[in-house]
């Protein structure tokens, strides 16, 4: 990876990390879905230092339409029956869960590193994902579908029972 | 200094540490579905990162294709659960 890269690498590290960090603790949902915004810019910017051009492009759209969803001011507010120990003690768990995944990150330095980067590399990515992996993009399909469908139902439910 | 496999699989592990706390802190349910994408993007971030540093001919198109369709997911089950959640006030 060239210095140029690397640089890329680390400042969208720190971009995405601290953009969800920011959405964490940031009140009011405006705040949280540009924070989410810029945390998906810093993740986008991961693919692209890691040679994932397109997986770039698509994931800056789909976190453009999650921040959005997140800053929209009119869903509803579900309060958490969950008390404030029992959130604190799944911070806890999110921090052991950092711990031990860190620690497998790092035990996980056993293959070669080989630079393969360049072009964005739509048309292979195609064929993988209509050819090789036609099985996983028709599910990732129907998820959306049964999202998009299950969002509008429920959407349309509630409006009706007002 | 140039990153590595460890320092990608970091910041992966990181941005799904990160998710996880966003979605467990959250008192309001609807905002802890903001965690869903970090936990996601995590995933993909190592996915991507792991196929750009293995030894084989080919394999960063498959670690692209997964971290894309993490993506198209993560906006999908993000979508699900605010429609799920319904209008209501804001906060």
């Amino acid at each position: 990876m060239d210095s140029l890269h690397a640089i890329g690498f680390y400042v969208s590290a720190a971009i995405s990390v601290g953009g969800g960090i920011m959405v964490a603790f940031l009140p009011g949902r405006g705040a949280r879905g540009l924070a989410l915004a810029v945390s998906g810019l810093g993740i986008a910017g991961l693919y692209a230092a890691l040679s994932a051009d397109l997986a770039g492009l698509v994931a800056l759209v789909c976190y453009a339409g999650c921040a959005l969803l997140i800053a929209a001011p009119r869903y509803r507010v579900v309060d958490s029956p969950v008390g404030f120990v029992w959130r604190q003690a799944g911070a806890v768990g999110a921090a052991a869960l950092f711990a031990v995944l860190a620690y497998a990150a790092y035990r996980g330095d056993f293959v070669s590193a080989t630079y393969r980067g360049g072009e964005i590399g739509t048309a292979a990515i195609g064929r993988v994902l209509f050819v090789h992996d036609a099985l996983a993009t028709e599910a990732v399909g129907a998820l959306v579908l049964v999202a998009l469908v299950g969002a509008t139902a429920a959407w349309r439910v509630r409006e009706r029972g007002r | 200094m140039s990153p590595g496999l460890v320092a990608v699989l970091f910041v992966g592990v990181a941005l799904v540490a990160v998710g996880a706390f966003v979605a467990t802190w959250k008192r309001d349910l609807s905002a802890a579905l903001a965690g869903l994408p970090l936990i996601f993007g995590g995933a993909g971030v190592a996915f991507a990162g792991a196929a750009r540093f293995s030894a084989a001919s080919d394999p960063k198109i498959f670690g692209q294709e997964v971290a894309a369709l993490l993506a198209v997911a993560a906006l999908a089950l993000v979508a699900l659960g605010v429609g799920i959640a319904g209008r209501g006030t804001s906060r």
